[in-house]
């Protein structure tokens, strides 16, 4: 009688990628409570608009690469992505934002270059940036925190501005109840030669740390991000060395001249830094590769974060930050191999013709 | 009894599934009736076949011979009939067949002469050594390498490790083995420790297994307490449980905190390792004489109802171990040999037991379930986090995809063990060990590529080389040659030169030749004795030259006879202007003796009377002529100065003889 | 000859295309085309640069020595793109001004270099004007087409500011697709000029290799077995 013939190892960890994925998703779960605690049902609707999309365009793109739509569908990759990029979106954007952003990044981010595990881009960030430059209105425009899960706006208020008929209402709707984000209005301010004091003044600065709810939020993902690195989904070199760069950069500045800039406390618990450090720059596809390697990869993040944040043209800076970085990953691969059993020191650069 | 241990990267914790074989104690099976024994069941070249079909032979009796030095001996494990000696499947994970003696067992189990041995202390190394050479012992933890070949190490070993960890989950029969024959163990390592002398015995063992280390402890003290002068003292070290603990590079780095070089052994670092087994099997050798012929072997799996350690006979087919455990043959869904993370997956219950075989794992599909469908790798990095070569398999596994074998290299696949940690934890269910072969089999095809077009272009090189050497020796011989010819023309120009001074030191031949020919008295002979004239003139001319490029060639070598050459050329040169001057002088004859000839001819007519005058004339102008023609031979070959004078004299008689017969007839040359 | 001016004219539009097949003159094509009047303000220019070239490189091209070919070609492409430039400064003022730099540079795409030295240089004069004249357009088509395409997805509009290139009357022929349409400026910016050109590309190479599938399929029958010689088509 005749077996299969299967290969070693016999025996396998009841361990995958959908498995990795939920735990990602689940990990999102207080961040998600804290926006909508303080934005309002708004981050709902987006995350379900945006599931949708791109389990939609998925499917589509599988179906014409002719692979099995079901079991691609089964990794959660499309769904996490959807969610991320939802998550950095203002929660009243209007719909089309989401749509627009989602299907590009599932198509053009993630299925041109092959699909989950080829793109060398993170999806949801290239998502984003792509929104970030085509509608920089409705993308910097958020709500002010308010708390009570929305409660004063009401879900029928928000669907009404995130589904209303006219895009052009949009911008006079606006500017009657929105407001920009702290770190924007920081910018701004700085911009007009204030100093750091208005961070004490001004309402949208009134948080414990960083801006009214939005430190908050970011103490939220701080803790999700904690659960992936227990729950080893992620390592912590990235995060740690993302929230070093960042902060090393910030505390070297606002020592120097602290009425200029703002603290590394504003800027770790500001904007996205957060939901960046443990979730978007934690992509291992279009990370570094080595322990060393995503260390400095995430150094180098939060480098660039700070760097951007203070004396570029936006706001913040996750993602551009992640993507320069995503170009620059092989390279950080390539120095950064490990020291193999039995060699005296890791090898280095790219492979040579009879090494 | 606390040791330092030390942490070696990654690493996994599968679970272990060793309650099941535990429980008994090592048993027995009936004799079977048929034997395959595979000639390879080792690293390195299979045996030379002693026997042939139809051959009684005994337990224990030599059946295929070590061809080499990596090779191992074969021995019956029991009595019986040789009755095939063909392919068999055999225990390759390929699934191909080799080549096995297959015995029909007579029951008898009649051993051949053994030869014990009473006090090894008393033996040589090599003797030992040859001992277990001829055991036909090989590492019984898997790989099958030779173990003389391991202790015959020139290398100075200061430690011996006993590696007992045996981390493969299902796997206890090192465990049984330590629990039940402990002291044979010690014994073992201290025949090992008595041809290798290390400084330390080292014994590895997972804290899993608390009753072996305690059994192996015992034994220690009681070996120690026994022989006081033993070499040096056993120590047991209750080692972390964690896969793969018990490779041989982990162990080493888990007892010691060093490092096997990459491509390097064990030895380098003065550091020999063995198996459970296969030190109870050298034990065996010296001790009682017995070659190994048997293993113990673990048969677990949920299909078998009587699960435990079994010590079977080489060559037991493993259908017979089924038969006997009382497995459920036809709900197999996997057969493994070896342990769930590095064994192989039969294909089929006749596979014999060979020396490697440590474990029979019988599962259905619930205990391994066929691997879901391979997922897109997301470079988690959760293969890099167990690997205990601290590779990066997300790389290898794009590059040994992609056949990108450089870069594969580069990221050090050569260095994989193939443990399978990699494989177990991938969140994707990539096979990577998988790939990880594939890619080394890849890396070793280019170097034999790489291997083959290197001795082609050596060859080619080689070839090119010799044809310059040919032409190179060719060309020398050409010049040896053409310098040897120099050097003759040079001695017969000087030979030549010498002659010629001779000549011209005695000129009046020379000047006698060229006068007497130009004083040629004979009408008809008056051309000839032009021609010759004009032949003499350039002869010395041309010999002048000769003589002068003699001369250029001589001055070129730096002989030493120059100065002499020179005087030569002088003479030489006055001599061919004397016949140049004799043939001008000669010259304008013709024209005067044209007229003289038509005189003569009628003169001759009215003497007509005196006939026997005229012969006689006519016989001595004969004379002449002949000695003339004599003379110039000999002057053109080069015949000795006598020989000349001799002739010239006939001459000069000739034309005497010639003028007393033809006084009328004119003379030339000097009557002018 | 028929033939042969077919050749030229698919050539030029579809099998050897400026833009999609052969990927020259990028930069004015990434450049320009945020709306269809900017590229085919560009098209028409460097078609008429190409015409003229060609035309000039063919009819000095039994003078010209290899060595001194390039420089003269060059100086000859010059000269052409100075009087386009200035005809669009006489005619077209506004449009001269958007496309700006755009107009001078024509003298480096290398589309018209190469076709002086890959065709004019080696072809008579009537096939060589044709040449340029199809490969101007080809770059022309595939500039109108990224052009319209970014055009309406980055203002939501098409045909707008014709007047700049056809006179005051051409000022109605804007459509406006949509009311009040945003606009996605990533389009209008130069990656989405990247990215139109790329799935342009695309396409074509789709088209492609649905028209090989089809002649495979056509052509098997006749291949296998059959061994009748075809006898219509043209002999010439």
């Amino acid at each position: 009688m005749a077996f299969i013939s299967v290969t070693s190892p016999h025996s396998h960890r009841a361990n995958s990628t959908a498995g990795v994925m939920q735990q990602l998703l689940l990990a999102t779960l207080p961040g998600v409570l804290a926006l909508f605690w303080f934005f309002g049902w708004g981050i709902l609707v987006q995350i379900t608009l945006s599931v949708i999309t791109a389990v939609l365009c998925e499917a589509g793109i599988l179906y014409l690469r002719k692979k099995p739509i079901a079991f691609y569908l089964k990794d959660y990759s499309a769904v996490v992505t959807a969610v991320l990029l939802a998550l950095a979106i203002p929660p009243i954007a209007p719909w089309w934002i989401v749509v627009i952003g989602t299907s590009f990044a599932m198509v053009f981010a993630k299925h041109l270059y092959g699909g989950l595990g080829s793109n060398p881009f993170n999806p949801a960030m290239v998502g984003y940036a792509f929104l970030l430059i085509s509608f920089p209105l409705q993308m910097t425009t958020w709500l002010p925190s308010e708390g009570n899960f929305g409660a004063s706006t009401g879900v029928e208020n928000t669907l009404q501005l995130i589904f209303s008929s006219s895009p052009a209402d949009d911008a006079s709707n606006y500017d009657a109840f929105s407001g920009a984000t702290p770190l924007d209005e920081l910018k701004t301010q700085l911009d007009l030669d204030q100093s750091t004091d208005i961070l004490q003044q001004q309402d949208v600065f009134k948080g414990f740390i960083a801006g009214a709810g939005w430190d908050w939020v970011n103490v939220a993902f701080l803790i999700g991000g904690c659960f992936l690195i227990w729950r080893k989904i992620i390592s912590w070199h990235i995060p740690v060395g993302f929230l070093a760069g960042l902060g090393i950069l910030a505390a070297a500045f606002s020592l120097y001249q602290p009425a200029q800039y703002a603290s590394p406390l504003f800027h770790w618990f500001g904007g996205g830094c957060m939901l960046g450090a443990f979730f978007i720059a934690t992509d291992p596809v279009s990370a570094a590769t080595s322990d060393k390697g995503r260390f400095i990869y995430g150094f180098l993040i939060g480098l660039l974060i700070y760097i951007i944040r203070t004396f570029g043209g936006y706001p913040d800076a996750v993602a551009f930050a992640v993507l320069l970085l995503n170009l620059a990953a092989p390279t950080i691969d390539y120095y950064t191999q490990p020291r193999s059993y039995g060699h005296d020191k890791p090898n280095r650069g790219t492979a040579k013709k009879d090494s | 009894m606390s040791r330092n241990t030390w942490k070696f990267h990654g690493g996994i914790h599968p679970p272990q599934n060793k309650q099941q074989s535990v429980s008994a104690s090592i048993r027995q099976l009936p004799l079977p009736d048929k034997l395959i024994l595979p000639l390879q069941q080792h690293i390195g070249a299979p045996g030379k076949v002693l026997v042939s079909v139809g051959d009684r032979v005994l337990k224990g009796q030599l059946l295929a011979q070590a061809k080499g030095f990596v090779s191992a001996n074969l021995h019956a494990p029991s009595s019986g009939t040789v009755i095939d000696i063909s392919d068999q499947p055999v225990q390759h994970p390929s699934g191909l067949p080799g080549k096995c003696i297959v015995i029909e067992t007579d029951g008898k189990e009649q051993w051949c002469e053994i030869h014990p041995i009473d006090d090894y202390r008393q033996m040589d190394a090599t003797q030992l050594l040859a001992t277990i050479n001829n055991a036909g012992i090989v590492g019984m933890g898997g790989a099958g390498f030779p173990s003389h070949v391991k202790i015959g190490t020139q290398q100075t070993i200061s430690t011996l490790i006993l590696n007992a960890v045996e981390c493969e989950p299902y796997i206890t029969s090192d465990d049984l083995l330590m629990r039940e024959r402990a002291a044979e163990i010690i014994e073992g390592l201290q025949i090992l420790a008595f041809i290798l002398n290390p400084k330390e015995i080292l014994v590895g063992i997972e804290d899993n297994k608390p009753e072996a280390i305690a059994a192996m402890r015992r034994a220690a003290q009681e070996s120690t307490e026994a022989n006081p002068g033993a070499p040096c003292a056993v120590t047991i070290v209750s080692v972390p449980t964690i896969y793969p603990s018990g490779g041989e590079k982990q162990i080493i780095q888990i007892l010691t905190g060093k490092e096997v070089p990459s491509g390097g052994l064990p030895s380098d670092l003065g550091i020999v390792c063995h198996n459970t087994g296969t030190v109870h099997a050298i034990r065996n050798a010296v001790i009682e004489g017995k070659p190994l012929i048997s293993r113990i072997t673990t048969m677990t799996g949920n299909l078998v109802t009587d699960p435990g350690n079994i010590e079977v006979l080489l060559g037991t087919p493993v259908s017979h171990l089924l038969q006997h455990t009382r497995t459920s043959a036809n709900q197999i869904h996997r057969l493994i040999m070896g342990g769930p993370m590095m064994g192989f997956s039969m294909r089929s219950t006749e596979i014999p037991i060979v020396k490697t075989s440590n474990c029979i794992i019988a599962a259905d599909d619930q205990e391994f379930p066929d691997a879901p469908p391979e997922q897109p790798c997301i470079r988690c990095g959760a293969c890099a986090e167990v690997c205990p070569a601290k590779l990066l398999p997300q790389q290898l596994f794009f590059y040994s995809k992609s056949k990108e074998i450089d870069k594969a290299k580069h990221y050090n696949l050569m260095d994989c063990i193939e443990c399978g940690a990699c494989s177990f934890v991938c969140p994707s269910q990539i096979p990577l060990v998988q790939y990880f072969r594939f890619g080394k089999g890849e890396v070793r095809k280019s170097k034999i590529e790489t291997d083959k077009s290197d001795r082609a272009r050596m060859r080619f090189e080689a070839h090119q080389e010799r044809l310059e050497k040919e032409a190179a020796a060719k060309e020398e011989k050409r010049q040896q040659r053409a310098a040897a010819n120099a050097l003759k023309k040079e001695k017969q120009a000087k030979a030549k030169l010498e002659k010629e001074a001779a000549e011209a030191a005695n000129p009046s031949t020379a000047a006698s030749t060229a006068q007497e020919s130009s004083n040629e008295p004979s009408n008809n002979d008056a051309d000839e004795a032009l021609e010759t004239l004009k032949s003499n003139a350039t002869k010395a001319s041309k010999r002048y030259q000769q003589a002068k490029k003699a001369l250029q060639m001589a001055e070129k070598n730096g002989a030493d006879n120059i100065d002499k050459l020179r005087e030569k050329i002088l003479q030489l040169e006055t001599k061919a202007s004397d016949a140049k001057k004799a043939l001008k002088e000669a010259l304008p004859s013709p024209a005067k003796k044209i007229p003289a000839k038509s005189d003569a001819t009628p003169n001759n007519t009215p003497k007509e009377t005196d006939t026997s005058a005229v012969i006689a004339a006519a016989t001595a102008r004969v004379k002449v002529k002949k000695a003339q023609n004599a003379l110039m031979a000999a002057e053109a070959s080069d015949a000795s100065q006598e020989v000349l004078e001799h002739l010239s004299t006939n001459l000069n008689t000739a034309r005497t003889e010639l003028e007393q017969h033809a006084p009328s007839e004119p003379t030339t040359g000097e009557a002018q | 000859m028929a033939t042969e001016y077919a050749k030229i004219s698919l050539d030029g539009l579809w099998y050897k295309n400026v833009a999609t097949v052969q990927v020259l003159g990028l930069c004015p094509l990434l450049a320009v085309t945020g709306s269809v009047v900017n590229a085919m303000g560009l098209g028409l220019a460097t078609m008429g640069v190409l015409i003229g070239s060609n035309l000039a490189v063919s009819l000095i091209r039994q003078f010209v020595t290899d060595a001194v070919r390039l420089p003269v070609f060059v100086m000859i492409i010059a000269s052409i793109t100075t009087c386009v430039e200035f005809l669009m400064q006489a005619f077209t003022f506004e449009l001269y001004e958007i496309l700006g730099i755009f107009i001078p540079l024509i003298v480096t795409n290398c589309c018209i270099l190469g076709r002086a030295d890959a065709f004019a240089s080696k072809n008579p004069v009537i096939p060589s004007v044709v040449d340029g004249f199809m490969m101007g357009a080809g770059f022309l088509v595939v500039l109108l087409i990224l052009g319209a395409l970014r055009e309406i997805i980055g203002q939501g509009t098409l045909f707008a500011d014709f007047d700049l290139l056809f006179g005051a009357s051409a000022a109605q022929w804007e459509i406006k697709l949509f009311d009040e349409f945003p606009g996605v400026l990533f389009a209008a910016l130069p990656p989405g000029a990247f990215l139109g050109l790329g799935l342009i590309m695309a396409l074509k190479n789709v088209f492609d290799a649905r028209l090989e599938a089809r002649a495979k399929a056509q052509q098997a029958p006749v291949t296998l077995g059959s061994k009748r010689v075809r006898t219509t088509g043209h002999i010439t």
